[in-house]
């Protein structure tokens, strides 16, 4: 429960209208019944110091799509929502580049870009993403193959610090060396460093012309390389494959994206056609992919991405298809989002998962992240899987950047 | 300190290290000449153990040390400040790993940017950020930088290509950042280590990302009566969305400077500027795009546009940007190269503020640059023996640093703070926005022993420089 007088002495320092009471909502076991929603950077910086002060702490909250990704919180917490930090306040259409505040939807940036020839690069599945969560999560789509991740697409950003210190790193140039990089620190750092209240961001160029395949099979050999082949094509911008296990049996199905400019395009497609034995599908067909990758796990399911090199894809995907009951693969990002299905509330066999998924995660040369699972099924368990070397650096970090504990407290790698 | 010389020829033997003033005269200084400052030592490690012992021993006596490449750096990065040893990092130059089907290669530091390419060409890769430096520079030093060149248009610079670091840290522990993959758990250090210009710790290994060779390429050479037209003819390009390979301008006085030199390219002598423009990708697409960049051209005026015709026309128009450095080194005894960047759209104006500035000093203000990223590079050509025209030197440096930020740019696109711009950081960072990368310097070294005098201004000129920096010097740094 949060104390009474905390909330008061809250919505003393932002305003009344700016603090809600509610019934709890559960957040990976922990009852939040409270959300702050600062109209601007300079109430976000206000509502950390209250908040601190308070000796309470907050998970910032976006569209809400990723907030199930991170360890259990280990102490009381409320939301602050950036739902009123919105809308595209600088667009230079000569120039590509725009500033949105962090809680811009992306279908609300990129309308105001779109008519001018540009669209907002990002791709993370959740009709509610919003350009600060997206960022904070380093969330990626299936079209980050084409359009770059957010590490590569966030030019500059503002930061309220856990103390109340609002900041600013990076510039809304293109090419910049001025001083510590901190946007790739802030980019995929959940909130634990800081509140993201704005962002430059570089835009892409809208294709001249694109086009959409879909082919199925119905065995896993080949598989991998057949996506590779098509996301190393020039005009790839987005590979997804889906893969359903149902005992020895599996559905495999295929979607692809190309854009670019038409020749380019035509050529590929033909390509496309002929060697990935592909036929033209409609728009939708990257973005209903993309949905499953949204979706959370089931009751009694657990959902693992797996990062692997690019030749030891099929290898991967062998191993998991053994155990998951579906497979997705950007094949272009070398990611896997695998989901196994537990028989009931048994921690042995979610040893098991985690450790299954470690040891695919290193077939693969590459590193595991529970996205998603019941809060009893988190107990005790880093969900970032081992963070090896770096962690002495990661608590160091948070030592400096948040030493109340009081952003997103223990659910970051290392359970900081 | 003669104990420290002993222990440091203990590692990586006598002829490993360097101490006599003669033998250290070289290494006073990168290639911003003006910024010098005595080693107590140079060592030069052949493994990642060796600079670790290296660390160890200097940390044992108290001596900060720095981190050096080529030292073609142009801010001053490698200058070992505070009787700083040098850990020279030139005989570990070997790639350990190229992966052609994963399009990854792991190098040590000391390998030289363009060897990279050479290596990686027979399985038709080449590694993309190419400095203009790149027959010399090493990849420790781009990681440092953060390098970019001419093709960081289309293809990003160091940054976008790193996708794992071994590093030595300041206390000498080995940490392993980033995989091979791509993908990383935790934050990206990486990301944070790159263009962090030496002071978190020693790059020992790095593994990056090869590109595949574009299928096709053309090189056009837009010929212009101004500089003004040739920037609005590479704004007009960055908005019909073209993303070209690269996009680079030089001006008359570098395409007279190069024309008098042996890199001559047969420029028109009596052009305002020439502008590069390289298109590369799928070869279906080159024709309509070649003919759109054209036409862009022609509507901003350009006099003559050229396509090259073959490989070797092509290396002819890129001699004249490649040369241009040392092209100038016929104009004068030093050449000091600046670096900042402005928003694309408003290059024509801010190129134009530049010159003037150039003038009202009365300096040999000359520009060759990165255009498509608005990332400018006037060069003032001067001899330092002049105390006066020195002066002016550093005063007009100071006010184009100042028009660019007036006009939403920042101070350094590709070369780095280091000593020469750390007390301008005050012109686009608050106190509270320093003290932040200052939390960051302080995980990876608290003590600052790594390259030191680096990045951060010295308090008396950030708090006149910005007064939102008031009182810099009274942040806690350690909490
Ligand atoms: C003619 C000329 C043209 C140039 N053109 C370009 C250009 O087009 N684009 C561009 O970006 N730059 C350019 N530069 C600048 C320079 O070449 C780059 O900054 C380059 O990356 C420096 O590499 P280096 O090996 O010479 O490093 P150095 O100058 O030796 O060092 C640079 C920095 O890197 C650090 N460093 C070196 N090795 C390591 C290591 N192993 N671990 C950690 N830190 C390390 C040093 O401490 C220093 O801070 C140019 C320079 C010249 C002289």
């Amino acid at each position: 429960m949060i104390p009474r007088e905390a909330v008061q002495r809250i919505a003393a320092a932002l305003g009344e209208e700016a603090v809600e009471e509610h019934p709890a909502r559960e957040l990976d076991g922990l009852a939040v019944a409270a959300t702050l929603r600062p109209a601007d950077g300079e109430a976000v910086a206000r509502a950390l110091e209250a908040v601190g002060a308070c000796g309470l702490a907050a998970v910032v909250k976006g569209g809400g799509n990723r907030l199930g990704i991170g360890n259990l919180p280990n102490r009381e917490a409320l939301f602050l929502a950036t739902e009123r930090l919105s809308g595209v306040d600088e667009f230079e259409p000569a120039e590509g580049v725009c500033h949105a505040r962090a809680g811009t939807r992306l279908a609300a940036a990129d309308a105001i870009v779109r008519p001018h020839g540009w669209e907002i690069p990002f791709d993370a599945p959740g009709e509610t993403a919003t350009v600060g969560g997206v960022i904070a999560a380093a969330a990626v789509g299936p079209r980050a193959h084409g359009h770059g991740r957010p590490r590569d697409l966030v030019l500059g950003l503002e930061v309220a610090l856990a103390s109340g210190q609002r900041t600013h790193c990076g510039g809304r140039v293109v090419k910049n060396v001025t001083g510590y990089d901190l946007n790739k620190l802030y980019t995929g750092s959940f909130g634990s460093l800081g509140v993201i209240e704005g962002a430059w961001l570089r835009l892409r160029p809208l294709p001249e012309r694109t086009a959409v395949f879909e082919a199925s099979a119905s065995r896993l050999e080949g598989v991998g390389a057949r996506g590779l082949a098509a996301a190393r094509r020039a005009t790839a911008r987005a590979v997804a494959i889906a893969v359903s296990v149902r005992g020895a049996e599996c559905d495999v199905r295929f979607a692809i994206e190309l854009a670019g400019d038409a020749p380019s395009v035509e050529r590929d497609a033909a390509w496309i056609e002929e060697h990935c034995d592909a036929r033209a599908a409609e728009a939708g067909a990257v973005d209903r992919m993309r949905a499953l990758q949204g979706r959370d796990a089931e009751a009694f399911g657990l959902r693992f991405r797996i990062d692997a090199l690019s030749s030891r894809l099929e290898p991967v995907l062998a191993q998991l298809c053994g155990r998951c009951t579906s497979v997705l693969v950007y094949p272009g990002l070398g990611l896997l989002f695998a989901d196994l299905r537990l028989d009931r509330a048994d921690a042995g066999q979610v040893d098991s998962a985690f450790r299954f998924a470690a040891r695919s995660a290193r077939a693969g040369g590459g590193s595991f992240v529970c996205e998603s699972a019941p809060a009893w099924a988190k107990q005790g368990r880093d969900v970032f899987g081992a963070a090896a070397s770096a962690l002495p650096l990661i608590e160091s970090l948070k030592q400096r950047f948040d030493p109340g504990r009081i952003l997103n407290p223990g659910r970051f790698a290392g359970g900081i | 300190m003669s104990g420290l010389i002993e222990a440091l020829a203990s590692v990586v033997g006598q002829d490993g290290c360097l101490s006599r003033p003669e033998e250290l005269l070289v290494y006073e200084c990168d290639a911003l000449t003006l910024h010098a400052a005595k080693p107590t030592a140079v060592v030069f490690p052949r493994s990642t153990d060796d600079v670790v012992r290296i660390v160890e021993a200097c940390r044992r006596f108290g001596t900060p040390f720095v981190p050096r490449g080529a030292g073609t750096g142009l801010s001053g990065g490698a200058t070992a400040n505070e009787g700083a040893v040098v850990v020279e990092c030139s005989r570990m130059n070997r790639i350990l790993e190229l992966n052609a089907e994963d399009r990854y290669a792991v190098v040590e530091p000391g390998v030289v940017n363009a060897d990279l390419s050479k290596a990686a060409l027979p399985s038709g890769l080449f590694y993309a950020p190419d400095p203009s430096s790149q027959l010399a520079c090493t990849i420790g030093g781009n990681v440092a930088e953060n390098s970019g060149g001419p093709h960081t248009l289309k293809y990003g610079a160091t940054t976008n290509h790193v996708l794992a670091l071994e590093l030595v840290l300041p206390s000498g522990a080995v940490v392993q950042l980033g995989s091979a993959t791509g993908w990383t758990v935790g934050y990206d250090w990486v990301g944070a280590v790159v263009g962090s210009e030496g002071t978190l710790g020693i790059v020992t290994q790095a593994t990056l990302r090869l590109e595949p060779i574009p299928e096709g390429v053309e090189t056009l050479l837009g010929i212009f009566a101004d500089v003004v037209a040739a920037c609005r003819t590479v704004s007009g390009i960055i908005q019909s969305g073209l993303v070209p390979a690269a996009l680079e301008v030089i001006d008359r006085r570098t395409i007279a400077a190069v024309e008098a030199s042996v890199y001559a390219a047969g420029l028109p002598l009596d052009a305002g500027a020439v502008l590069i423009v390289e298109l590369d990708g799928p070869a279906p697409a080159l024709p309509a795009q070649v003919e759109r960049v054209r036409g862009i051209a022609a509507r901003e005026g350009a006099t003559r546009v050229e396509v090259a015709r073959d490989d070797a026309e092509r290396q002819r128009f890129w001699r004249a940007r490649k040369g241009a450095f040392g092209a100038m080194g016929r104009m004068a005894p030093d050449l000091y190269v600046h670096d900042a960047v402005v928003p694309r759209a408003r290059l024509p104006e801010v190129i134009e503020k530049v010159c003037a500035i150039g003038d009202r000093y009365g300096l040999k203000l000359s520009n060759v640059f990165h255009a498509g990223d608005g990332n400018l590079h006037p060069n003032i050509s001067f001899d330092r023996r002049d105390s006066d025209e020195l002066e002016r030197v550093i005063a007009a440096g100071a006010e184009i640093l100042e028009t660019c930020v007036e006009a939403g740019g920042v101070i350094s696109g590709e070369h780095g703070i280091g000593s020469e711009k750390r007390d301008y950081m005050g012109l686009l960072f608050s106190e509270a926005d320093l003290d932040a990368m200052k939390r960051l310097r302080t995980v990876f070294d608290p003590d600052g022993v790594c390259n030191p005098g680096k990045i951060f201004p010295t308090t008396r000129f950030c708090v006149e420089s910005n007064p939102r920096a008031r009182g810099y010097d009274r942040v806690p740094l350690e909490s």
